[in-house]
């Protein structure tokens, strides 16, 4: 008697549980980034550059004090690194970087887990002038994966970038989450006249007849240090 | 072969600021300017532009790198740094015009006294595997000069102030350079000078002829593009998932509850 009672009792409660579940919103993802973005202003491009020619000169004089002024031109080498691995210590992420181009469909590729992201490596290179992009998965079929806490990220949160023994230092100065039709590729891809990185994950609420998710989250980050 | 690039007259630019720039979510009727500062005399400035503060305090011999302004016309106002504006008070003043897609560089050029804008359209393409590079005569009271190889063929001729030189093509490679008088007089070595595949350069000639020096920026790197966004996301949330759910605690409730009045009736 007492046992079956329990059952019931238990019964009850599963399917209260069941049915609680569902009338909550629950796509966790949608609701993180609901509200997001921001932007702040990059610093002035000579401010960088004024500190980079500082650098160049602390390093290059004791070397070689009796040449001539570097040739001008040869110092715009900026040939950026191979990325490695990613970190963005304000989140507690730390992940490896693969490198892929783009699918049978036109699409950026993506790594085929939760754990890994991957850089557009037919793209411009982290550090070099342009925007390097870098994406990695919001949710895998587990829950959360990689990127799941890139929306926590605030105006001056340090991403670093480390490969070929380099590490080179993003500032995040702008985070929007994009309508997919809307994303603007070429720009987001394109050049620029100082390094960027930009990271991209996916927001907004689930699409069914797409298979995929509304939005694009996008960061955008400049080179603040190597 | 010296293709003068305007001065104001002509085109266009830029900018109202880092505010529209940072707010357009469609960069389809958007333009790239970048400002520099070469007037020798001429101390740190702040560029209004339509009213609005945009740079400031750019001192000589810096650029502003590229920004994304709507395409259309703008009031350019250049200011010395520091000075309170006032419309039509600055030391230089041009309505530019921009088109969308593509980028200009607005360059602040002469003598203070007799301050100008030179503006030039900036190639943003390049044949794959090649570079691109193109000189501005940006020196006050320097002559005119050619650009070429010591010892060698002038990449540019006759190039004369105030004025930008159309693109030449060359394969990547390292090239010693110089700046030479028509009569082959070196001016300005530039010896060792690599130019890399898949990029655009321009190098200014600034300052006056005494001190002449030259300011190399890069206008474009050429890399690859995707066609579409990536797909980053390997869960499918809520409805299917939620739908089952819900059936199957509508049915655990049906069962439990049908239990439940068995017994009672029984």
């Amino acid at each position: 008697m007492c046992g079956e009672n329990d059952f019931n009792k238990l019964a009850l409660l599963l399917a209260a549980l069941f049915l609680a579940g569902c009338t909550s919103p629950q796509d966790e993802v949608s609701i993180r980034s609901a509200e997001v973005g921001f932007a702040v202003k990059a610093e002035p491009a000579w401010t960088e550059q004024a500190i980079a020619q500082e650098k160049v000169k602390e390093i290059k004089q004791p070397e070689a004090p009796s040449k001539q002024a570097a040739n001008p031109i040869n110092e715009l080498n900026q040939p950026g690194i191979s990325p490695e691995t990613l970190a963005i210590p304000s989140i507690g992420l730390e992940a490896d970087v693969t490198h892929l181009g783009v699918t049978d469909t036109g699409e950026m590729a993506v790594p085929d887990n939760g754990d890994e992201l991957s850089w557009f490596s037919p793209g411009y290179r982290p550090g070099q002038r342009g925007r390097a992009v870098i994406a990695g998965h919001v949710d895998d079929l587990d829950g959360p994966a990689v990127f799941w806490d890139l929306t926590e990220l605030e105006p001056g949160d340090e991403i670093v970038v480390s490969g070929e023994g380099r590490e080179l230092r993003f500032k995040v100065h702008k985070m929007e989450s994009v309508p997919l039709d809307l994303a603007d590729v070429d720009s987001l891809f394109g050049y620029h006249s100082s390094p960027e990185l930009v990271l991209i994950t996916c927001s907004g609420t689930y699409d069914y007849d797409r298979g995929t998710r509304e939005e694009r989250l996008i960061v955008y980050a400049s080179l603040s240090e190597e | 072969m010296k293709k003068i690039s305007v001065s104001l007259v002509a085109m266009l630019v830029l900018l109202s600021l880092f505010g529209s720039l940072v707010m357009a979510d469609n960069h389809g009727d958007m333009a790239k300017v970048r400002v520099l500062h070469a007037s020798p005399d001429a101390p740190a400035v702040d560029v209004y532009v339509n009213g609005d503060l945009t740079l400031e305090e750019v001192p000589f011999k810096t650029d502003s790198g590229y920004l994304e302004v709507p395409a259309g016309t703008h009031d350019v106002e250049v200011f010395a740094a520091g000075t309170e504006y006032a419309a039509g008070e600055g030391v230089l003043q041009a309505d530019l015009e921009v088109e969308a897609g593509k980028a200009y560089t607005v360059a602040a050029a002469n003598l203070l006294e007799s301050i100008e804008f030179v503006v030039a359209e900036d190639s943003m393409e390049v044949t794959e595997g090649q570079a691109k590079i193109r000189v501005g005569h940006l020196s006050p009271d320097a002559p005119a000069v050619d650009v070429g190889i010591i010892g060698g063929d002038a990449l540019f001729s006759g190039a004369e102030f105030p004025g930008i030189t159309d693109y030449a093509e060359v394969a990547p490679d390292t090239y010693d350079l110089e700046i030479r008088l028509p009569d082959g007089t070196q001016v300005l070595p530039l010896e060792g000078t690599e130019l890399a595949a898949d990029t655009v350069y321009s190098v200014f000639a600034v300052n006056t002829v005494d001190s002449l020096e030259v300011i190399a920026l890069v206008d474009y790197e050429a890399a690859a593009t995707p066609d579409e966004m990536p797909t980053t996301g390997l869960g499918t949330p809520q409805q299917s998932q939620s739908m089952w759910l819900l059936v199957g605690g509508a049915l655990v409730l049906i069962a439990a509850s049908g239990f439940v009045w068995r017994k009672r009736f029984q």
